[in-house]
């Protein structure tokens, strides 16, 4: 039973999460400059033609009826249609303003659905690399608190850390793709695209894997179990694996929790230097062109996806111990 | 009972499941490269607009789709030594019969990409529904009411426009503008075919929008043979560096645009070719002439004086060409103008104190709005005009912003459209000069800078009336555009440089001046 009211309290704490959220995204992008019925319209339509698009199109009413219209679309699970796009997807600029002929627009459900697990599949990708690289020099150095594992972990995860990615990007795609030809680098076009992009994420993610795990196994070496685990006659590889990396994983899954939940909102530098057509490119190109409902749609699955990994995140710490409760 | 394992597990394997169905499966990319027939992929700096309809869009990347799989009457390869040259293409001959008469012989061979036969219809339909005046592209000289086209036979057109009482040569020029639709097509009307895909008589024929890809395929009954190439991939990729790595990695064989860093980049390499070309597009420095203080040309060409032209070109390097006129050098019309506004802080100062404002005073806070990641250097010049135009008491504040934001902002509108000066570019791929001038500087149009002066609207007719080119010509030379030079409606500040970079292994390509490309003839060297 436990479990249902858990999900329960969190299912209902995530859901105003997200609609404040979905407000704050709402509100903001009615504030900026940059009027989407005159880039939908065309620099050329006359001031009375905006104003009457506009006022059809409810983008005149107070910004609270507004809001409230949207968000009762939303929970009927319409995200609307995009401002610019038209059904084929593409990126697209306004077309002149007496145009009522443009084809159909894409809708933003559509649009996310596309792009969503090409992102999903570059931050796991991205993911299992750091792990890859961030497990054993976090490990090593939290097992050798002070000694050249430990100066390693941290000195490695100090130049990381210091790698603009978009800097980083542009040198490995110039490294593996220009000069050695190893690897695609630019779009989509299967699975190796999404290779160098996921290498420059992981080496963004790695070094706060390495520093979780180099502290967390140097503070649980030290508890009083470990020491008995000795005298139990346990191996020192058994208690590392069986003990320590398992206490160690639980502030492991909080961070890479926020982590991933990060990458599915926010790797819009990365994808736009790859032109990986995942919500990165989704993203700026809806700022770009003031596609306000493509935003807010994003804003939304970005944010619920926040949520259901932070609520599954909870879900297994407490897996793995079930002191924690939540 | 459903405990926090079970529940955990169950969630874990539908998730797996989910993403084992989502996530791509295709593994693994096959390249291409070696293959010398392969297609081409170009990678565009510019979005589409979404409707395919070629009079509702003045989109230069679209315009460029458009010259893979449109054909055109004739074709204008503008190049400095000859800027007038027409190449025929669906014409054989295109002669004015007397001033008000033209005909137009049509090629007899060539069939639309959906297997409709090309006849004088065609050309009668495309010019009276593109002068409609509800088309967004206005690039007729007058409404469909000011012309007549007659087709006395299938290959023949004659077009008589004494009815709008302006030369029947306007449009000579046009017809290397004016992609040929078929009639079938717009009958359909604006809701029809047209918006849903192109149809065309080029080499190249539509398959589909892939996402930001428009894929074209090779036309086999292409009148000028079989294009050797298996066809055109257009994409939108928006950031200029990505362009260029895809370019050196070789998942592009064609960019545009190039940053003149980039022009130094790629220079040197064996695996890479530039191309260079003088284009059809000026950079202007437009003032909003409708409200104070540039509804005074003595303001405006004070501005002009303030600024020192050479500063920018230094900035620009190999992305722009010097510019002592209001068109391009590629431009039917062109000559540098005696009277062009030149640096000079003495008659800048001048003027100022002859409108009112001697040393600045009195000038309100004016703001210069530029943007910033689509022209190359807008913000790096455009410090340059603030910094200038301060040293001569202009209040300028420089107003940089991101392409949507300037884009909303660009044209004229009520009252004057928003802030006191704006950059902008204006590219039209034919030697047409009233393509600019009458869209920007007529009362009936005034697209940005929104002047309105009847000396200048006569002007405008005068040289859109004359007999003859010739005398067209001398009426732009000495008439219309010294007077522009004087009223100042605007600042060319240089002519663009139109820079592609393409792979060093393929050939055959031209590349006009507005960015359009004939790939019918491209091959690969394997």
């Amino acid at each position: 039973m436990f479990i249902m009211v858990f999900l329960a309290k969190r299912l209902a704490q995530g859901t105003l999460i997200v609609v404040l959220v979905a407000f704050v995204i709402f509100t903001l992008l009615r504030v900026v400059p940059g009027d989407p019925v005159r880039l939908m319209a065309g620099g050329m339509a006359p001031e009375t033609l905006i104003e009457q698009i506009a006022t059809e199109m409810g983008l005149r009413d107070p910004i609270p009826v507004q809001f409230g219209r949207y968000i009762a679309s939303v929970a009927q699970g319409d995200l609307g249609q995009s401002f610019m796009r038209p059904a084929s997807g593409a990126a697209v600029g306004g077309a002149s303003f007496d145009d009522m002929t443009r084809s159909e627009r894409a809708r933003v459900l559509d649009l996310i659905a596309e792009a969503a697990p090409k992102t999903l599949q570059l931050a796991l990708l991205a993911m299992v690399f750091a792990l890859i690289v961030a497990v054993p020099i976090g490990v090593a150095g939290g097992l050798h608190p002070g000694r050249w594992p430990d100066r390693m972990a941290l000195y490695l995860g100090s130049v990381f850390v210091s790698l603009p990615n978009f800097w980083l990007g542009i040198v490995l795609a110039l490294l593996l793709s220009v000069k050695l030809g190893w690897l695609p680098a630019i779009g989509y076009r299967g699975f190796a695209y999404t290779v160098l992009p996921a290498i420059v994420l992981a080496v963004e993610m790695a070094p706060f894997i390495i520093r979780t795990l180099t502290v967390s196994v140097a503070q649980i070496m030290r508890q009083s179990f470990i020491d008995i685990a000795r005298i139990r006659g346990l191996s020192r590889l058994q208690i590392i694996v069986r003990h320590a990396l398992k206490n160690a994983s639980v502030p492991l899954l909080n961070l890479l929790g926020v982590q991933f939940s990060m990458l599915l909102g926010g790797v819009l530098v990365v994808e736009f230097i790859f032109d990986y057509p995942g919500l990165g490119l989704l993203t700026i190109n809806a700022v770009l062109q003031r596609d306000f409902p493509l935003i807010q749609g994003i804003a939304i699955v970005t944010s619920a996806a926040f949520v259901l990994i932070n609520i599954a995140v909870d879900l297994a710490t407490t897996a793995i111990d079930p002191r924690l409760e939540y | 009972m459903i405990s926090r394992r079970n529940f955990l597990s169950a969630s874990a394997l539908a998730c797996g499941a989910l993403a084992t169905a989502r996530i791509d499966p295709d593994f693994f990319f096959t390249s291409a490269r070696a293959q010398s027939n392969r297609p081409i992929t170009f990678l565009s700096a510019e979005n589409i607009t979404g409707n395919w309809d070629p009079t509702a869009h003045t989109t230069l990347s679209q315009t460029t789709i458009q010259g893979f799989v449109m054909g055109y009457l004739a074709r204008a390869p503008m190049r400095p030594e000859d800027p007038g040259e027409m190449v025929m293409e669906l014409a054989t001959s295109i002669e004015q019969l007397d001033p008000h008469r033209l005909e137009i012989r049509l090629r007899e061979d060539i069939t639309f990409h959906d297997g409709k036969p090309f006849r004088a219809e065609d050309v009668k339909a495309t010019f009276e529904y593109g002068s409609q005046p509800d088309r967004p592209a206005q690039w007729y000289p007058g409404s469909n009411e000011t012309f007549e086209v007659t087709t006395p036979d299938d290959y023949t057109v004659i077009v008589d426009t004494s009815k709008g009482g302006y030369g029947a040569h306007l449009f000579i020029f046009l017809a290397a503008y004016l992609p040929i639709m078929s009639a079938s097509d717009i009958s359909g009307g604006p809701r029809g075919p047209l918006s849903q895909r192109l149809n065309g008589t080029g080499p190249f024929r539509f398959v589909e929008q892939r996402g930001n890809s428009t894929v074209m395929e090779a036309f086999p009954d292409y009148y000028k043979g079989h294009p050797t190439v298996e066809g055109v991939t257009f994409s939108f990729v928006g950031d200029a560096t990505t362009r260029m790595l895809s370019l050196m990695n070789g998942q592009a064989d064609i960019i545009e645009r190039l940053e003149p860093e980039q022009f130094a980049t790629l220079e040197g390499r064996d695996d890479i070719k530039l191309s260079r070309l003088v284009s059809v597009e000026n950079k202007y420095l437009w003032f909003r002439c409708s409200k104070p203080p540039f509804d005074d040309w003595r303001v405006r060409r004070a501005a002009c004086h303030a600024i020192d032209r050479t500063v920018i070109d230094e900035i620009l390097g190999t992305a722009g060409e010097p510019s002592s006129n209001f068109i391009s050098p590629i431009k039917f019309g062109y000559s540098d103008l005696a009277n062009y506004p030149e640096y000079d802080p003495e008659e800048c100062q001048r003027l100022l104190a002859e409108a009112g404002y001697p040393n600045g005073e009195g000038l309100p806070d004016l703001e210069y709005i530029t943007s910033t990641g689509f022209y190359p250097k807008t913000r790096d010049y455009g410090e340059i005009i603030t910094m200038l135009l301060r040293e001569q008491g202009f209040p300028v504040t420089l107003n940089v912003m991101e392409v949507a934001a300037w884009n909303e902002r660009l044209y004229d509108r009520p009252g004057g459209g928003p802030g006191h000066m704006i950059d902008c570019g204006w590219s039209t791929g034919s030697p047409e000069p009233d393509l600019v001038l009458r869209t920007h500087f007529h009362s009936s149009s005034k697209r940005i800078c929104g002047i309105e002066d009847a000396e200048i609207d006569a002007a405008l007719d005068r040289e859109r009336n004359a007999a003859t080119l010739e005398e067209r010509r001398e009426l732009l030379q000495t008439d219309l555009l010294p007077m522009l030079a004087d009223k100042a409606p605007a600042l060319s500040l240089f002519t663009s440089v139109m820079i592609h970079g393409m792979r060093a292994e393929m050939d055959g390509l031209f590349i006009y001046p507005d960015g359009l490309t004939d790939a019918s003839k491209a091959v690969f060297s394997t």
